[in-house]
């Protein structure tokens, strides 16, 4: 045969497998809102970037009716191609295919692509849309997870990876996208769940929709699961590819350094923060009147609010930040706020990216809820990660410090490596209502008017402890600063630092309260 | 089963606290991001937000009033 007609073969093989799980299973897809695969693929990367391996694999399955059914792809999609011009691993579950359903074959393109990843150290990206274990193929299935989930460990810490949930996924196979960074969902097209609702009502008599068990705006919202929440898929890759340019490509490298840009003159820094630490106000607007261009691009935005994370550049680099957020629920720690940050400093420690911490917060939520959901467990996660991250650590102190609050939020004894308060710092053991309550007890009691005294000995308390000199004059602050010069300071604590070695005893690895 | 947790039209104290204002009476048309209630709780005068454009359906707190924690102080339609 001449290599014309053989040319002309393999075109033909590749036109079929294009096909995914033919016209009237597409068709089903596009009616279920969804994209297809390949159409997944080609929105999230740059144009003409990708090349797809293992295009021809098959299934061996032979039980079941199982012999002789083709499967393209096996129902899944691997290869690589760039985002802006960065590398990336992708995998993408074909839904038209057998619903995405994960073989003995399948799971191996995905273990494939992830083996690649981790050895060219490049970021993975995997779209979620299936099933399920494939029944047919029993245990084998089950083994395909399991290779997975430990892959998703294994490259935790040294290549950054994504999960897109564009579909169901559902029992094992949620496990994967949980053991990843960062995690996105798709208004009406996401579902995750463990056990889903069939199971709930035959075992436990209650009935809940998919929708309101495991759909986007349950993860993005009450559980914590998903870290970007979108109206549309479109919507989501942009979000997608806003994160690849803010995260390295490794472990070992720094993210991309931009242009520096001034932040946007309508976040006026000095009318941001009121001088009344009882009233509250959005913390985001003093990142975005901190960061190059106010461009603050924020992570679960839409659960546990009371602390703000996301990334922000300074001269160009990727900064990481943690902030309390006073317009809700007073910025307390709680629970899910702690577990939020925590995970979130130790993937800046994990991939060279600084940190930066905004302070106002009255401490920890008291409530026998918080008690007994474990707060102490939690809220210890934060006091670790904050004390294991050796990437540079900046802290500016702008309101209220008080407690275990002051502690836990970067502070000089966790080796914050610089430490700057605004002259309305009120940095103390506790509020001046408790403090006063407690050292004044006596005299409260036995005064003619208890309130006026108390009154009294509050405005005294106030005035000697709360504020930024008692820290400062044992150097647990670095320097009190106007807001104005915050800016000028983190660049330069950044550029100082950019050398910085943080030896630590040698350890197979800590035991964080997990 | 109802989804308590995403229905937001049901707004409650997320911890014990003072109320220092009220800002909307019954039947009253509100934006999304109003003011309804302020609440001093955790040092902080908070600010009860609509999460929605709506229509105020109960009013259950006065100025002054202390409300424990989980109390529906207001619910929108």
């Amino acid at each position: 045969m001449p290599l014309k007609n053989k040319i002309e073969e393999l075109k033909k093989r590749k036109e079929e497998v294009l096909q995914g799980g033919g016209e009237q299973a597409v068709a089903k897809q596009v009616a279920m809102g969804k994209l297809t695969a390949r159409e997944r693929i080609i929105a999230l990367l740059d144009e003409d970037s990708f090349n797809e391996y293992d295009m021809f694999v098959e299934h061996e399955a032979r039980d079941f009716g199982m012999d002789g059914k083709t499967l393209h792809g096996d129902g899944v999609i691997i290869g690589t191609g760039s985002i802006y011009g960065a590398p990336v691993a992708v995998f993408a579950q074909d839904f038209t295919v057998a619903g995405g359903s994960l073989g003995f074959m399948h799971a191996r393109k995905i273990t494939k692509i992830m083996d690649y990843a981790l050895r060219m150290r490049i970021p993975l990206i995997g779209i979620n849309d299936s099933g399920g274990a494939r029944i047919q193929e029993g245990v084998n299935s089950l083994a395909g997870y399991g290779e997975i989930f430990w892959r998703n460990t294994l490259s935790s810490g040294i290549i950054p990876q994504i999960s897109v949930i564009l579909g169901p996924c559902a029992g094992g196979a949620v496990y994967s996208p949980a053991l990843t960074d960062f995690v996105f969902v798709v208004d009406k097209i996401s579902k995750m769940f463990i056990t889903g609702p069939e199971v709930i009502k035959s075992v436990l008599g209650e009935e809940i929709s998919q929708e309101d068990l495991g759909g986007a705006k349950v993860h993005a919202m009450i559980t914590g699961n998903a870290h970007f929440y979108s109206e549309s898929e479109f919507e989501c890759f942009e979000q997608i590819k806003k994160l690849i340019t803010f995260i390295p490509w490794n472990n070992t490298r720094k993210a991309r350094r931009f242009e520096p840009k001034d932040p946007k003159s309508v976040f006026n820094i000095n009318e941001i923060v009121p001088g009344d630490s009882k009233q509250p106000y959005d913390v985001r607007n003093v990142i975005r009147a901190i960061v190059d261009d106010s461009d603050f691009f924020e992570i679960q935005e839409m659960w546990a609010g009371n602390i703000v994370i996301g990334f922000g550049r300074l001269n160009g680099e990727t900064v990481g930040f943690v902030a309390n957020q006073p317009m809700v629920m007073a910025g307390v720690l709680d629970v899910d706020s702690s577990d939020k940050a925590a995970r979130f400093i130790r993937y800046c420690d994990a991939f060279n990216i600084p940190l930066c911490t905004l302070v106002d917060l009255p401490g920890y939520l008291p409530g026998i809820d918080q008690e007994h959901a474990g707060v102490i467990r939690h809220g210890a996660k934060l006091l670790y990660a904050y004390s294991e991250a050796s990437v540079p650590k900046m802290t500016v102190i702008l309101r209220k410090a008080y407690g275990g609050g002051y502690i836990a939020m970067s502070s000089r004894h966790l080796r914050a490596d610089f430490v700057f308060a605004w002259p309305g710092a009120e940095i103390a053991v506790m509020g001046p209502e408790g403090a006063a309550n407690i050292i004044f007890r006596k005299e409260i009691t036995e005064a003619e008017n208890p309130d006026e005294m108390r009154r009294k000995k509050v405005e005294e308390y106030k005035e000697k402890f709360a504020n930024p000199y008692v820290a400062a004059a044992k150097g647990y602050i670095d320097t009190v600063i106007e807001p104005e010069e915050t800016r000028k300071l983190l660049l330069h604590a950044l550029e100082v630092s950019s050398t910085k070695v943080a030896d630590r005893p040698f350890k197979k690895h800590g035991i964080p309260p997990f | 089963m109802s989804l308590s947790r995403l229905d937001n039209k049901v707004l409650t104290a997320f911890i014990p606290g003072t109320i220092v204002d009220v800002k909307v009476k019954v039947g009253q048309e509100v934006k999304q991001g109003d003011i309804l209630v302020i609440l001093d709780a955790m040092k902080m005068h908070n600010r009860i937000l609509a999460p929605v454009n709506s229509k105020v359906k109960e009013v259950n707190v006065k100025s002054g009033d202390r409300v424990c924690k989980g109390f529906i102080m207001v619910v929108l339609e």
